[in-house]
């Protein structure tokens, strides 16, 4: 890695934001700056950009969803800066409206995730290069939501693990090692899914989720 | 004599004599004013408007009466035809716009202040038109205003309008000259003297100053009989074309059942946020903290046991934080206090109470738990009020039965100014209580003036 990457943090809860700046210098981040609402974190970025932002959903003033309108906001403004929302709750509205044009750079995690820091830490890394991080719960909720559940039926058990794991921006080695089979093996999942659900076949790693979502939420 | 602020016993003697002749004085005044008042009476505005209302309203009721009783008859008997019952229901419909002209008459004439009653609402269709208005309370009520005042109206034309005939019938009579002539009397001076008498055939000049005397008394006797009819007739306007009590009932409820809702949906909002803000994200710290831990044992090479040392410490501190957030958030859900009484979860509020705070309680009955959960809010909600705005070195909280409802006083030495609304910018400010309290038919009363000191009384009932 050349210089450490660069994070900016949004979060209005002190304890979190404290624990969080801690958890990212142990792990070698370089923080920009740690502020507790949206427009702080607009001048901070404006300032001193950061390759990633981990952005809160609800912050100040109404406590709603000022994080995901930030987010969105500052893709316009900042081409390649990779956002991290991060929330209490998944909302699957808030993952669709995200991930609307581009699922580069995007990540979408419960703040739970933090407590297994190595996943978290590979989430952040993942987005900050213009990968996908999708929490398992968005994958689960956007699986259960579409009401293509009959067309995927048409997939194995197996396939739809890798499937949901791929929906969370896994690459081909990163799901092999979760499912504790071999990379060949999964490539051949892949292929079967993507011939199955009629997918466009992509390389990049976020086309790959962007293409899985798009199929979901049709 | 001592100085009367020096013995009680002479104070109160001197008063006693001095308020005696005050009485006695006052007697005079009063007796002064009420005589100067009826002789005055006649000549104001008041009782002509009042006697103009009677004859104008009373005969436009008859009209109303008429026509509301013909339709009716009309109605009833063709009630077994599908026609009879439209007849009936515009009967009831007409008797309703009778109502409102009354309810018009009385406001503008006698100054009258009775609100309108609940609109018509005809439901959709000839049907549903036709049974709206046969089950239409207010005008049923309005029939039954017409069906009392036209008899009311007789009697006080008889009574009260004919004293003000005879009085200027008695008046001008000296006028006619000897030997008759002008208006007869008739109504009660007719009967207590029947027309051919003496008194009013025979001539002579005290006969003429005798009935010029009579006409006088008459003259001031007039406007009070009448008001006593009119005060009737204000009554009935007042109960029976005013809104129907059941109706207002049922928007009372109405709006306290929304209050209630209102009240409990924020609460649930505030347990939400206290929950999301403060326990959650202790939590999830605290699960960092011990994932960073975790993660660093598991380094096995080089352990940096300090920093892991550290980390612990943290992490057990946010879990004892964590706890203590909970059981706040869970008292103010349900205060386990409460499960021993209200008594006891008031001494313990009161103890807690972060100014000096004295208790008194006067119990005979248990209210039910969900007086009892109000209450304690109250008083947890306005001693913390004491404690953070009143700048107050002493409190009292008195809790005390009254009959069917539980009053609560809470009373500060601070510096008051306290204001409903300004105080109620967040949801459990006093705003929040007021609603509370509303929702159950109780009443909130604050004091405050600016320099203190402040007390709040609450009444509760018992039981809701």
């Amino acid at each position: 890695m050349v210089g450490a990457l660069r994070v900016a943090i949004a979060e209005d809860s002190a304890i979190l934001r404290d624990g969080l700046v801690q958890l990212l210098v142990d792990r070698g981040f370089a923080i920009t700056g740690a502020v507790g609402d949206p427009e702080a974190l607009r001048s901070s970025v404006a300032q001193n950009p950061p390759d990633v932002a981990v952005i809160d959903i609800r912050m100040p003033p109404t406590f709603t969803d000022e994080g995901l309108r930030l987010a969105l906001d500052l893709r316009s403004r900042h081409e390649g800066l990779g956002i991290l929302l991060f929330s209490q709750y998944i909302e699957t509205r808030y993952a669709a409206e995200l991930l609307a044009d581009d699922a580069a750079g995007i990540g979408y995690l419960l703040k739970d995730r933090v407590a297994d820091v190595s996943d978290f830490v590979e989430a952040l890394e993942r987005v900050a290069i213009g990968g996908t991080a999708l929490d398992p719960e968005v994958v689960t909720q956007l699986l259960g939501a579409t009401r293509r559940t009959d067309t995927l039926s048409v997939l194995t058990p197996r396939e739809r693990e890798v499937l949901a794991l791929m929906a969370e921006g896994r690459s081909n080695a990163a799901i092999a090692s979760a499912l504790v089979v071999s990379e060949g093996a999964v490539e051949k999942h892949v292929a079967n899914i993507f011939a199955k659900l009629n997918l466009p076949v992509s390389e990049n790693d976020h086309r790959r989720v962007l293409a899985v979502l798009r199929f979901l939420e049709s | 004599m001592a100085e009367p602020t020096d013995d009680t016993g002479v104070r109160v003697r001197v008063r006693g004599r001095e308020l005696s002749l005050a009485i006695s004085e006052e007697h005079a005044v009063r007796l002064k004013s009420l005589a100067e008042r009826i002789v005055r009476e006649p000549f104001t505005k008041r009782p002509w408007a009042e006697l103009a209302f009677f004859l104008v309203s009373g005969g436009l009721a008859g009209l109303g009466l008429a026509f509301v009783g013909a339709t009716m008859v009309t109605g009833v008997v063709l009630a077994i035809t599908f026609f009879g019952l439209a007849v009936l229901a515009l009967s009831v419909r007409s008797a309703r716009g009778i109502g409102g002209w009354q309810r018009g008459l009385a406001r503008a004439m006698l100054g009258e202040s009775v609100e309108d009653p609940e609109p018509f609402a005809g439901r959709r269709g000839f049907l549903g038109w036709l049974q709206s208005s046969l089950r239409d309370r207010v005008g049923w009520r309005a029939v039954a205003y017409l069906a009392i005042k036209v008899p009311w109206t007789f009697l006080g034309v008889l009574v009260a309008v004919s004293l003000w005939w005879d009085a200027f019938a008695c008046l001008i009579r000296p006028l006619a000259g000897p030997g008759g002539g002008g208006p007869q009397v008739w109504g009660l001076a007719g009967s207590i003297f029947p027309g051919s008498s003496f008194w009013f055939q025979s001539s002579g000049f005290f006969h003429e100053v005798g009935i010029f005397i009579l006409g006088a008394v008459f003259l001031f006797a007039a406007p009070w009989v009448m008001r006593g009819f009119v005060n009737v007739d204000r009554l009935l306007v007042r109960n029976l074309l005013g809104p129907d009590p059941m109706a207002t009932r049922v928007r009372t409820l109405e709006q306290a059942r929304t209050q209630t809702v209102d009240a409990s949906a924020a609460t649930l909002r505030r347990i939400e946020r206290d929950l999301h803000d403060g326990t959650q994200a202790q939590l999830v710290a605290l699960a960092m903290r011990l994932g960073m831990a975790k993660e660093k044992l598991e380094d096995t090479d080089r352990v940096d046991l300090d920093r892991v040392r550290e980390l612990v410490e943290e992490a057990h501190r946010g879990a004892k934080e964590a706890i203590a957030e909970l059981r706040d958030i869970a008292r103010g859900i349900h205060p386990p206090a409460l499960d021993i009484g209200l008594e006891g979860a008031l001494a313990t509020l009161a103890a807690r109470s972060a100014v000096p705070t004295e208790i008194s309680l006067d119990l005979r009955s248990r209210p039910t738990p969900a007086i009892e959960a109000i209450a304690y809010f109250c008083v947890a909600e306005l001693l913390a009020n004491v404690a953070q705005h009143a700048q107050a070195s002493r409190a009292s909280v008195s809790c005390a039965q009254q009959g069917t409802w539980l009053r609560l006083v809470v009373r500060d030495d601070g510096r008051g100014g306290a204001e409903l609304s300004r105080v109620g910018s967040s949801s459990s400010g006093l705003t929040g209580l007021t609603d509370r309290v509303h929702a159950v038919d109780g009443r909130l009363h604050l004091v405050s003036p600016p320099g203190g000191p402040t007390v709040v009384t609450v009444d509760l009932p018992l039981s809701a």
